[in-house]
């Protein structure tokens, strides 16, 4: 010690945190007893106020019971839950191009893809389309990176939890395809395009002569 | 040697005979759709264009080296020429990188991003074309997003010689066919057009939609297929992306397989049946240890092997052709002793397979026969009748023609019926579970790397043979 040259004194450097607010403790608080008796009725007196509201069937603290009760009162951007967006055929709008699968953070997307040569518009589709819900951190990338708008998030929550996490919290295809065209009448959606021929020698095939 | 000067630095231009080969041998980038370093040059994609000093643009690919050339190749008049020409290619591209399988290793991706980047400046409506042109069994050609590169056509006319492929027409109706009479079903090396294609537009059918290939990563292997012994890269699914929710025999799987290049044995090419090594590799795995058909523990089976391998008689070994160089010196060193051993062939040629052409395939469809016969000599099988014991290592035997009153000790891999009636049957592992090295015919040696996870219950070969050798009852 003495080597290093800081003359043998040893100094106790306090390194606790300090804080702008830091309490000032009188002589009562650093009784500590009385204190301790005051949170406690605090506490105690909450809960009995409660208690006795809920027994004589008053409304009591805020807290829902869930799964059994779901809240009604979800906020307007709350967003708990995917939906798969569908074109008014009810095939899904989404083309299995992964996008989301790969941007999430989560990793908690995945897709297995279905080739349909008679639709060239749309050849490649979501044969399974599943959503982890215990993995999820609901941050929306999937949503905004989805160049189909064929994603999209709504204030419910799905109706978890389940006794089997896995599979369980797995939501595939048919519980998320729950979105109707119908009532969001910003979107105007082509009819299914019809296979292209290759066009005769000389001849141009123009989409926009095609309909 | 002649010394010129790209982006005012002095380079040694070798052996090279244009500037775009001694630009990508030192370093200076240059892209490029049409060129490739095995096929001939025809410079119709012009965006390898680059800047000589005082004499404008020009294609490097087509641009013969000179003593003292100076050539820039990212200046500005470089820079604008490029952009306009993929401006001018993408103009009725369908950009439906979405859906496309080539997304992620596409050139036009890259080179977009890095040269062009800008919305199309044309306003007319693009054209559309057949989406989905079944060229063979195994390819389908997207039409739209063919940019006439022309490199598959000039790999069947100079490298597979099959000449099936071939332009018809002009301008926006130009398009890749096979020329009459001619089908890309005859050409053994047709796969390699899904590689050369610079774009997504020769699309391989086992492969589609299968993955995008970000999610993939290869494994470095040898092809078993042949003799000739072609180095190449096995894709499977990266750990990272591993599927949880979904069938997770996909991760498992090789979902394709391409050429790795090596100059020494196969080039930048392999034949169609490399590229089915999935389906091989896929087949049903034996993972139980059988006694004349009776499940048992591995350890009982190689109890029951050990004493039929001290048994006094006449013992013959059929040693595997598939075996690694590793795993024929594990044998040799434990058990040669104990046998007269005789090569087997485990594969020979199947219906309709090209047997052997004067590309890659040999006749030989084995990988490691040469290794093999170096060790154990290559006399055919000639297996006495008081042969007390036949050691059976790999496939291809025929249980029918063995000797009547011999034990039949059998390694197998393949859930096959012939295991169960074999004395005593061991499973072992195959070639995606292992590391190890085939011997080419040509005596080049090559390293493969395992990607799969050995099943429960199957031992490695090499293990096995010291194993073999120990008195029974020790331990396994
Ligand atoms: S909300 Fe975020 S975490 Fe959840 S699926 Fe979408 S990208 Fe993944
Ligand atoms: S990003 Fe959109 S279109 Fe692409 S896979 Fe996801 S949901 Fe489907
Ligand atoms: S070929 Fe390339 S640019 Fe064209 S759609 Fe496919 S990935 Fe996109
Ligand atoms: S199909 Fe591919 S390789 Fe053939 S000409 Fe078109 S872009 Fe080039």
């Amino acid at each position: 010690m003495g080597a290093r040259g800081d003359g043998g004194v040893k100094k106790v450097v306090d390194r606790r945190r300090r804080y702008w607010n830091e309490p000032k403790l009188g002589l009562w608080e650093r009784f500590y007893l009385f204190e301790v008796l005051r949170g406690l009725s605090i506490t105690g007196g909450v809960f009995l106020r409660n208690m006795t509201r809920w027994m004589t069937g008053k409304k009591g603290a805020l807290t829902a019971y869930y799964p059994e009760e779901v809240r009604s009162d979800y906020a307007r951007h709350n967003r708990g839950k995917h939906v798969l967006t569908q074109r008014p055929d009810g095939r899904p709008q989404c083309i299995a191009c992964n996008l989301c699968a790969t941007v999430c953070p989560a990793r908690v997307i995945e897709i297995e893809a279905g080739f349909d040569p008679d639709d060239p518009a749309h050849p490649k589709y979501p044969e399974r389309f599943v959503i982890d819900y215990a993995r999820c951190i609901f941050c929306g990338f999937c949503v905004e990176v989805c160049p189909e708008d064929a994603i999209r998030m709504v204030p419910t929550v799905p109706g978890l939890p389940v006794p089997d996490r896995r599979p369980g919290m797995w939501l595939g295809k048919e519980e998320l395809l729950n979105w109707q065209p119908a009532s969001d009448p910003a979107k105007p959606y082509p009819p299914k395009a019809k296979a292209v021929e290759p066009p005769p020698p000389g001849s141009r095939l123009v989409q926009g002569e095609e309909r | 040697m002649p010394v010129m000067f790209i982006n005012d630095q002095p380079v040694d231009t070798g052996e090279h005979r244009t500037v775009l080969q001694v630009a990508l041998a030192n370093g200076f980038y240059v892209p490029h759709f049409c060129w490739h370093p095995e096929l001939s040059i025809v410079g119709n994609c012009r965006v390898c264009v680059v800047e000589q000093e005082g004499r404008g643009v020009g294609i490097a690919c087509n641009m013969p080296v000179a003593e003292g050339l100076r050539i820039q190749t990212e200046s500005e008049p470089v820079r604008a020429q490029r952009k306009a020409m993929l401006q001018f290619i993408l103009l009725n591209h369908p950009v439906d990188c979405g859906i496309c399988d080539k997304a992620g290793e596409c050139t036009l991706q890259d080179y977009h991003y890095a040269y062009n980047g800008a919305p199309a400046l044309s306003h007319e409506p693009k054209l559309h074309s057949t989406k989905f042109f079944p060229l063979s069994e195994r390819i389908i050609l997207d039409n739209e997003r063919c940019i006439l590169c022309s490199r598959c056509v000039r790999f069947t006319r100079e490298i597979s010689k099959s000449n099936v492929l071939g332009m018809e027409q002009r301008g926006d109706g130009m398009r890749v066919r096979p020329v009459e009479d001619r089908t890309l079903d005859d050409d053994p090396y047709s796969d390699n057009v899904i590689d050369l294609c610079p774009v997504g537009a020769l699309l391989s059918r086992s492969f589609q939609y299968q993955a995008r290939v970000w999610y993939l990563e290869p494994t470095a292997s040898v092809c078993p297929g042949c003799a000739r012994g072609c180095t190449v890269q096995l894709w499977h699914r990266r750990h990272e992306w591993r599927l949880k929710g979904l069938d997770g025999s996909h991760n498992e799987r090789i979902l394709r397989v391409t050429p790795l290049e090596n100059p020494r044995v196969n080039g930048a090419w392999i034949c169609n049946k490399g590229r089915d090594l999935g389906a091989l590799f896929g087949r049903p795995r034996a993972g139980q240890a059988l006694l004349k058909g009776r499940p048992v523990l591995l350890a009982e089976a190689i109890d029951a092997a050990r004493r039929l391998v001290r048994g006094a008689g006449r013992r013959v070994a059929l040693v595997s052709s598939w075996g690694s160089n590793e795993e024929l010196r594990a044998f040799r060193n434990a058990l040669a002793d104990r046998f007269t051993s005789f090569v087997k062939a485990d594969h020979r040629p199947g219906e309709g397979e090209v047997v052997e052409d004067d590309l890659l395939i040999r006749a030989d469809k084995n990988p490691n026969t040469h290794a093999a016969q170096a060790l154990f000599g290559n006399a055919p099988a000639d297996i006495p009748d008081d042969t007390e014991l036949v050691l059976v290592w790999g496939e291809g035997a025929d249980f029918s023609t063995l000797p009547r009153g011999a034990k039949i000790v059998h390694l197998g891999a393949w859930l096959q019926p012939e295991n169960g009636y074999a004395d005593v049957f061991i499973p072992i592992s195959i070639q995606t579970e292992r590391h190890g090295h085939y011997t080419s015919f040509e005596g080049v040696v090559s390293a493969f790397e395992p990607c799969q996870r050995r099943p429960e219950g199957v031992i490695d070969a090499e293990t096995l043979f010291p194993l073999l050798a120990a008195p029974p009852g020790s331990d396994t």
